[in-house]
């Protein structure tokens, strides 16, 4: 049985793994410590992250980047329209055995590996973005039949474009649901793209270190679900979650923004992740418990692409982070 | 159970107990002043239930019935209970910590994990004092209730619920008080007709009431002082009476008509052009004086009017005229008012209108007159003015032409019923010489009620003579 000083220890392990990734990390990608602290934390619990941003900002150096530290296999698959399903998951191949039959034999797609990157995912007809669906929620395809596992842990960080939009598939609600998190990649500062600048247009940085590696994720994972919940800051969260329903019933702290321009609100998904996130933050800060204010920090990530709003919120350019912070600002701690 | 356990456990029992007390406390304070308020609104209703000492208890009765609802309203609950640890977490920055610890505190079994938060939590809490850290705050409300309390202590002192009761319910004035305003209409009516006795009557009346008043003795008492008086006023009245006297059988009105014949007698005797000196009085003035009827009337009783009449005897015959109907004008109005006392002795709602002292006299004289209208002499009442319109008077007569009814002149007593009536358009039919008679008659009392200026006196009376002897014009 664990002890106290066991379990200090392994906070103490947790936040300093993750000071040295932030700081390996840090050497090729310059800014977005926000970002890397979010991607981070889906990576402990266990989620999948959809990265947003124009071209150019670092989206795919910072998953290989990512890949490198942790040592865990990496794949890159580029959507493109004529992508397709067998292209991701693997397909049966004619082979001959060693007595000379002919057989078929599974050749693994790119989804076969811990970290995978869905480069412009939006580009991909929906057939073959659904083809990630399995994968993403059951961490297993099936092919020919028969069920192939995906090795653990297994991570999918799917990059879109939220400017060309010509000749996209936007990923349905389903499929936008299955991420953890939805993560914005915002344009660097001055100070930022001068450091970018010097950085890659010098001699190219050593090889990143490996701070982590698939097990000590994976311990990680139990760790963060062991976290404690306060019953009222659970209740704060949920609350949270309500408020983001038009519907006047179940919404009781519902702001006026929600009512206005939701169709839709958060799933249950969506309290599972902004729970099992703020554990994972109370964790990588070293603390024994979840606060409000780590609920409050991952509603951003964890409900803004599980909004779904209407027309009107279209026309009045209103987002789904203004509503949300709307929300953090009349929503109380406690009822 | 581990030693941080128990001693978390310890620490928020304490300040949960200390928070219960500042809610009770607090809602203690809000209710008294809310009963304090209600209380100063609901200030008149004791005086609608005759218990002794409603008045002071009613906050505390009110409070009592108030308390129900404010206990269940604001009654101590979990989510107070949460409240408050979610309120040490903020001010110590515990990052919930004190809560998630209080929660897991509660739960039969604990981890490794939970430890950790006790422990983290007790060395955060080490030296946490909950009444240092969490002091009692004063809400608005609960200052309000030493001003509110002084406020409704201050209106009981000063009796506001009693007038209030008194007005709202159109009850009549205490038996003091009515004889406190009885006696200064007295006085106030003494002092204008010159009655002596009535006067002191009045004052000792109004001594009377106000020791009643100040002293806030019983109702009985001021009637049996009451009925003490009304004998000595009865006693008073019997001994000022002059057997002899010609003004026993005189009206109230006649009495008071003469004495204001007597001021403009005793005027014209005045003039500097009067024969002083001579034995007899020129005719011209002797023909004034006659007429002034009633005073006319006087001299013919005597048999004296001629014109034997010396300005000497003349004036000791208006000095004993005067002497007696003043006498007289006092005696009944000793005697109207110890009826007046008697009554309230009796009843205590004596009706004020039929003891008004400014129409003493009439009643007892009057209600031997014949039936006829009787005329209110209002230049008589206080505060009246010539000119002023009167509220009180009679109702409005719509005759014909005719305005004024006399009866017939001769031995005897005779009764002058004046009716006034609207004036009508048309020509008069009275002569001018009595109509400026009245009128001097009239102003002449106002003269004598020193309210006209004494330089202006003498123009005043000029004027009225020039009238006189202007000669009858239609």
């Amino acid at each position: 049985m664990e002890s106290v000083v066991d379990i200090e220890k392994r906070i103490e392990q947790a936040r300093r793994t993750f000071d040295e990734l932030r700081s390996e990390l840090g050497r090729m990608i310059v800014g977005h410590a926000e970002l890397i602290e979010q991607v981070f934390i889906a990576l402990v619990c266990g989620g999948h992250c959809l990265l947003e941003g124009v071209p150019g900002l670092g989206k795919t150096l910072l998953v290989r980047s990512l890949g490198e530290i942790l040592n865990l296999s990496f794949s890159r698959v580029q959507f493109t329209p004529d992508l397709m399903p067998a292209d991701i998951t693997g397909t049966n191949m004619l082979t001959d055995d060693p007595s000379g039959r002919k057989i078929f034999e599974f050749q693994p797609g790119p989804v076969f590996a811990h970290i995978v990157l869905a480069d412009e995912i939006n580009r991909a007809t929906p057939k073959t973005q659904s083809a990630l669906l399995e994968a993403m929620q059951e961490q297993s395809v099936t092919v020919g039949g028969k069920l192939h596992r995906l090795e653990n842990p297994f991570m999918v960080l799917a990059t879109q474009n939220p400017i060309e939009m010509e000749g996209t598939y936007p990923l349905p609600e389903a499929q936008v649901d299955r991420f953890f998190f939805k993560l914005l990649m915002q344009f660097p500062s001055r100070d930022e793209l001068g450091r970018i600048a010097d950085l890659t247009t010098a001699a190219p940085p050593s090889a990143l270190r490996e701070v982590l590696d698939g097990a000590g994720i994976l311990e990680m994972r139990q760790w963060v679900r062991e976290v404690p919940l306060a019953e009222v800051v659970k209740d704060y969260a949920v609350r949270l979650v309500l408020s983001t329903h038009p519907n006047r019933e179940a919404n009781h702290d519902g702001a006026s923004l929600a009512r206005r321009f939701v169709l839709y609100g958060s799933s249950p998904r969506g309290l599972q992740s902004l729970i099992l996130a703020a554990k994972a933050r109370a964790l990588l800060a070293g603390r024994p418990n979840v606060s409000f204010d780590d609920i409050r920090s991952m509603l951003l990530p964890s409900l803004r692409h599980r909004l779904i709003l209407n027309l009107e919120a279209d026309a009045e350019g209103i987002g789904a982070e203004k509503i949300l912070n709307e929300l953090v600002a009349q929503v109380a701690e406690v009822e | 159970m581990s030693a941080a356990r128990d001693s978390l456990q310890a620490q928020f029992a304490g300040l949960l107990a200390w928070e219960r007390r500042k809610r009770l406390e607090q809602t203690t304070l809000v209710m008294a002043g809310v009963a304090v308020a209600l209380a100063i609104v609901l200030l008149p209703l004791p005086g609608y239930f005759p218990l002794l000492g409603l008045r002071w208890l009613m906050p505390l009765l009110l409070m009592l019935l108030i308390a129900p609802w404010f206990f269940h309203r604001w009654r101590w609950r979990q989510q107070d209970a949460t409240r408050s640890m979610v309120e040490l977490d903020k001010v110590l920055q515990l990052a919930e910590r004190a809560t998630t610890a209080w929660e897991l505190s509660s739960r039969e079994t604990t981890n490794a994990v939970d430890e950790l938060v006790f422990k983290q939590t007790q060395e955060r809490l080490h030296g946490f004092a909950a009444r240092r850290v969490f002091p009692r705050q004063w809400h608005w409300q609960s200052y309000s209730v030493g001003p509110l309390l002084l406020l409704w202590l201050a209106l009981l002192w000063f009796e506001v619920d009693r007038s209030l009761v008194e007005q709202s319910s159109g009850a009549p004035p205490s038996l003091a008080h009515k004889v406190g305003e009885f006696s200064r209409e007295l006085q106030e009516k003494a002092k204008s007709e010159g009655l002596s006795e009535s006067l002191k009557a009045g004052q000792e009346l109004e001594k009377m009431a106000r020791k009643n008043l100040e002293q806030k003795s019983s109702e009985e008492q001021l009637k049996q002082e009451l009925a003490g008086m009304a004998k000595k006023l009865e006693a008073a009245a019997k001994s000022g009476a002059d057997k002899d006297s010609f003004s026993a059988g005189e009206s109230q009105q006649a009495l008071q008509d003469l004495k204001a014949e007597l001021e403009a007698a005793r005027d014209l005797l005045n003039f500097p052009d009067a024969a002083k000196g001579s034995q007899a009085l020129p005719q011209q003035w002797m023909d004034r004086l006659a007429s002034l009827p009633q005073l006319k009337r006087q001299l013919d009783k005597g048999a004296q009017a001629g014109s034997g009449f010396g300005p000497n005897e003349l004036k000791s015959l208006l000095d004993r005229l005067e002497q007696q109907a003043t006498g007289e004008l006092d005696r009944r109005t000793l005697l109207d008012a110890q009826q007046y006392l008697e009554q309230m002795t009796k009843s205590g709602q004596a009706r004020r209108n039929e003891n008004d002292p400014r129409m003493a006299g009439r009643g007892e004289q009057d209600g031997a007159d014949d039936g006829g209208v009787k005329e209110k002499n209002h230049s008589n009442l206080p505060g009246k003015e010539p000119g002023k319109k009167d509220q009180g008077g009679l109702p409005e007569f719509r005759g014909g032409a005719e305005t004024q009814v006399k009866g017939l002149l001769g031995d005897g007593d005779s009764n002058a019923v004046g009716v006034k009536g609207k004036p009508v358009p048309g020509k008069s039919t009275l002569g001018q010489q009595e109509v400026a008679s009245n009128y001097r008659r009239q102003a002449e009392q106002e003269l004598n009620s020193e309210r006209v200026p004494e330089a202006l006196k003498e123009t005043i009376r000029n004027y009225f003579l020039s009238l006189e002897n202007s000669g009858p014009t239609k």
